[in-house]
Order: C-alpha cells, then sequence, then structure tokens
C-alpha cells in the first residue's frame, strides 16, 4: 500500500508499481494519436482515431478505443503510451469510485482533474498527455493533461501526435456559441484531417459525448461522413 | 480476591475486551473527558458556533495560552474537551489532513470528510497494542463547499456523531438539557452564540470573565472561521447577565 497521506499518487497501488514501465522503449505500444475534445454549453465532446502504433511506423492494432468512461459523468483519451495511459485510467476510477463510496458524492472536475494531474506528476505513469472532459456542476471543461503534470483547461483542445494537423481546422471551426451536434461534427472533421497526414493517426474514429447524463461512446470502424456522426 | 486480578487484567491492554464486550481503557478514556471543561457546539441555518470554557488555575496564568479552539483550515475549526495535549496531536492530524485534501483534489475538504478522517485516527489507538486512546473529545464545526453548515463531534473509542447542538467535557449532561430545551431549528448565528454562552453557565454558578470564554463562529455567508473579540463577549455576557470579574485582575 502506498502512503493514503501522500496527494501525488494513488492510494491502491503497491509502492515498485511500475519501477520497470519506460524501458525497452521501441516495444511499447504508443497511440501516436489524434483526440480533440470541445467543451459546449450541453457537454463534452471528445474524438479519437483508433491506431496503435510501434513509433509511429508500424500499426500494431487498428481498433483500439481511445476514449473511456472514468467518472459517472466525465471520459478520457489514451494519449501515448498505451500501457501507461491503461493504467492512468484503471488508477482514476478506482479513485473515482473510493471518493464517491467514502464521501457520497461525485468527484468535481475540479478535484478530478487536479488529481489527474498529481498521479501524471507524481505517481507510477510514464509518457502519457491524455484529455479529460467532463461534465459538473459548475459546466462543462476540457482539459489537457501533459506528462510532467501540467493541467490546462480550455473551450477545446488536441493532444497526440496529430495536433497541429486537428487543431488547424479547429482554429477556423470553432466558435464560441457552438453547440453539440456541431461540435460533434467538427471534432470528427479534425481528427479525420489529422489521420489524412499524421502516419500516428488513422483507422477510423471513436465519438464520446459527455452530459450531465452520462457518457456515450459511439465507435467507427471507418472514417463516417462527419455530417452523418 | 481472584476476581480483583480478573479486572485488573481487563483494564491493563487497550485491546482486550472484558468478558462482558467492554473496552475499559476506552471508557477510561471517557472519563479523562468529563474532568475537563466544557466546550459547546451549535448549528444553524446561519453557520456553526463553537464556544468553550477557558479555565485558568491561577491569576498568574496567561489565560491565551490555554488553547481550545483552533483553525483547522478557512472554513473548518475545532473545540476540545480533555487531555489538552491529546487534543493537540488530533488538531495537527486535521491541519495536515485539510492541506493533503487541497493538494490532491485542489478543493477544500469536506467537514464530514475531515471528521472521519480524525476519526480513523483516534479508533487505531483503541485496537494497537502499548498504545494509549486520546483522552480527548473533539467537536469538528465547519461549512461545506456548497455552504451547508456541519456540526461533528469525535469520542474517544473514534465514533463521529453529527449534531444539530452538543456539548462535551465538564457538566455534559446540564449543558446539554439546556440546549435540548432551547435550541430551535430557525435560530439565528447571533442566538446561537447567545444560546452557547448561556449552555456554558450551566456549569458554573457564578458566570465568566470575559477571557475566560473562547467564541469562534464559521458563517455560512464567508464560510470562513470567525473567533469573536474578548469585548464582544463581554458585552454578550453582561447583557445575558452571566458577566464575572476574572480572577486575573
Amino acid at each position: 500500500m502506498m502512503d493514503s497521506d501522500n496527494p501525488y499518487e494513488p492510494e491502491l497501488a503497491p509502492s515498485d508499481w511500475g519501477e520497470h514501465a519506460g524501458q525497452d522503449e521501441e516495444n511499447v505500444n504508443k497511440t501516436g494519436t489524434t483526440t480533440v475534445g470541445i467543451a459546449t454549453d450541453d457537454g463534452v465532446v471528445i474524438a479519437t482515431d483508433r491506431r496503435a502504433s510501434l513509433a509511429g511506423r508500424f500499426v500494431s492494432n487498428k481498433k483500439v478505443v481511445k476514449v473511456e468512461q472514468i467518472h459517472p459523468t466525465a471520459a478520457m483519451t489514451l494519449v501515448g503510451s498505451v500501457g501507461g495511459a491503461q493504467s492512468f485510467i484503471s488508477s482514476l476510477r478506482a479513485e473515482v469510485n473510493l471518493y464517491e463510496a467514502r464521501r457520497d458524492k461525485d468527484m468535481s472536475m475540479e478535484a478530478l482533474s487536479t488529481l489527474a494531474g498529481n498521479f501524471a506528476r507524481g505517481g507510477p505513469f510514464f509518457a502519457i498527455n491524455p484529455i479529460l472532459g467532463g461534465v459538473d456542476d459548475e459546466g462543462s471543461h476540457v482539459y489537457s493533461i501533459d506528462p510532467a503534470g501540467g493541467v490546462m483547461k480550455d473551450d477545446y483542445t488536441v493532444t497526440g501526435s496529430g495536433m497541429q494537423v486537428a487543431y488547424g481546422y479547429l482554429e477556423q471551426s470553432w466558435h464560441e456559441d457552438i453547440k453539440t451536434d456541431e461540435a460533434r461534427e467538427v471534432a470528427a472533421r479534425a481528427v479525420i484531417s489529422a489521420a489524412e497526414r499524421d502516419t500516428g493517426s488513422g483507422n477510423g474514429l471513436v465519438l464520446c459525448e459527455v452530459t450531465a447524463d452520462g457518457v456515450d461512446i459511439t465507435e467507427y470502424d471507418e472514417f463516417p461522413d462527419p455530417e452523418e456522426v | 480476591m481472584q476476581g480483583q486480578n480478573q479486572q485488573q487484567a481487563y483494564d491493563r491492554g487497550i485491546t482486550i475486551f472484558s468478558p462482558d464486550g467492554r473496552l475499559y481503557q476506552v471508557e477510561y478514556a471517557r472519563e479523562a473527558v468529563k474532568r475537563g471543561s466544557a466546550s459547546v457546539g451549535i448549528r444553524t441555518p446561519d453557520g456553526v458556533v463553537l464556544a468553550a470554557e477557558r479555565r485558568t488555575r491561577s491569576p498568574l496564568m496567561e489565560r491565551d495560552s490555554v488553547e481550545k479552539l483552533h483553525k483547522i483550515d478557512d472554513h473548518v475549526a475545532i473545540a476540545s474537551a480533555g487531555h489538552v495535549a491529546d487534543a493537540r496531536q488530533l488538531i495537527d492530524v486535521a491541519r495536515r489532513q485539510s492541506q493533503v485534501n487541497q493538494l490532491r483534489y485542489g478543493e477544500p475538504v469536506g467537514v464530514e470528510t475531515l471528521t472521519k478522517h480524525v476519526t480513523d485516527h483516534i479508533q487505531q489507538y483503541t485496537q494497537t497494542g502499548g498504545a494509549r486512546p486520546f483522552g480527548v473529545a473533539l467537536l469538528v464545526g465547519g461549512v461545506e463547499n456548497d455552504g451547508t453548515p456541519r456540526l461533528y463531534e469525535t469520542d474517544p473509542s473514534g465514533t463521529p456523531y453529527e449534531w444539530k447542538a452538543v456539548a462535551i467535557g465538564g457538566s455534559r449532561e446540564d449543558i446539554q438539557r439546556r440546549l435540548e430545551d432551547e435550541y430551535t431549528d430557525a435560530m439565528t448565528l447571533d442566538e446561537g452564540v447567545d444560546l452557547a454562552l448561556q449552555a456554558l453557565s450551566e456549569a458554573t454558578e457564578d458566570g465568566f470573565p470575559a477571557e475566560g470564554i473562547a467564541v469562534s463562529t464559521i458563517p455560512t455567508e464567508s464560510g470562513s472561521v470567525e473567533p469573536l473579540a474578548t469585548e464582544d463577549i463581554g458585552e454578550r455576557l453582561e447583557t445575558l447577565d452571566l458577566l464575572a470579574e476574572d480572577d486575573a485582575e
């Protein structure tokens, strides 16, 4: 058991967990990835591609679902090392459940994003760069979390190897009063554009919508018509 | 003779139950709480009042050095009754945990969450060989993030209780009876302060000097711990006809 008073580490993990992560770098699956998050008045839209690769040079999986529910009203993307991202997500999910069981209330997005930043910085997780999107009493929130634990909130954000292409599209398409339906289309187009040029991204689309009612994830094996998503 | 030996065996170690299921050391710790001067907590819709009697054993003693009300975080305060030295350890546990919560979640700790952390700590000292239970009871008062006022009691067994109004320490029964008679759900914070002073006076025949009482409020409006000035307490005691001469003067 780790010291439960240490705010920078998960409560449920052995102290030597992840000690050897980050070794044997070239055999580590990376998501490469383009993941997009957009906050609207009604919720959060997250879109990702579906490719896993070895150093962006070999496609090791074509059906990855890179966005997962981690809270009744929040989802997170897997970006970077697949192993690092998966254990990051399962640890956060355990913390969310423990918090709810102990306090009889769900974590706020402030709490969840702070905790995610702390774990990225101090916990046994390596090479991750996820997006966190969620809804709470205060509204809709999108954060990008960097490997050193930096947490930045924004109206829309992109992480992954295809981020420059996706941002290029978003800078022209995002606007202040964007609604959820339009945000779905814009997020899908941003990922599809990135997949055209970034070798780490491709093989289809996953679209996730988070509202106060919950998290809804749709998988597409091939790129759909963005107007139809 | 043999019976007496058996009785002794059961109160030597706190981890040993007596045949009728009692933990004598925990019960003795409760007695230690009764020997302390009283503290009172009152929860009103406008906030929480904590009040404590500060007794000095000599007029030469500096009254401010008798600490019975402690600010834990901006929005939480704790009053104690019993062993002051034991209380200080728990106060520090609570202060640390408040900051740990702030670091971990970026949010102020909940009053219930904090109380349960402290009671879990107290409980460990009833189940660990060679340890002694905490000879102190605490009142944890504060305002939640969403503005809800909360008031909790901890006892030496490590059980948390939530209250509308409660007394701990010496003359607890008398003070609690007064609270039960006069508490109403719709009290203002001001009325709560007055009731706290009146209830505490059940423990004494001749009232208090203004310096003999410490009062803090945590109003829902500010959500912050606000100690009452001694002059303010003096004026209230005078109005309530509870003001006594200070031995120290």
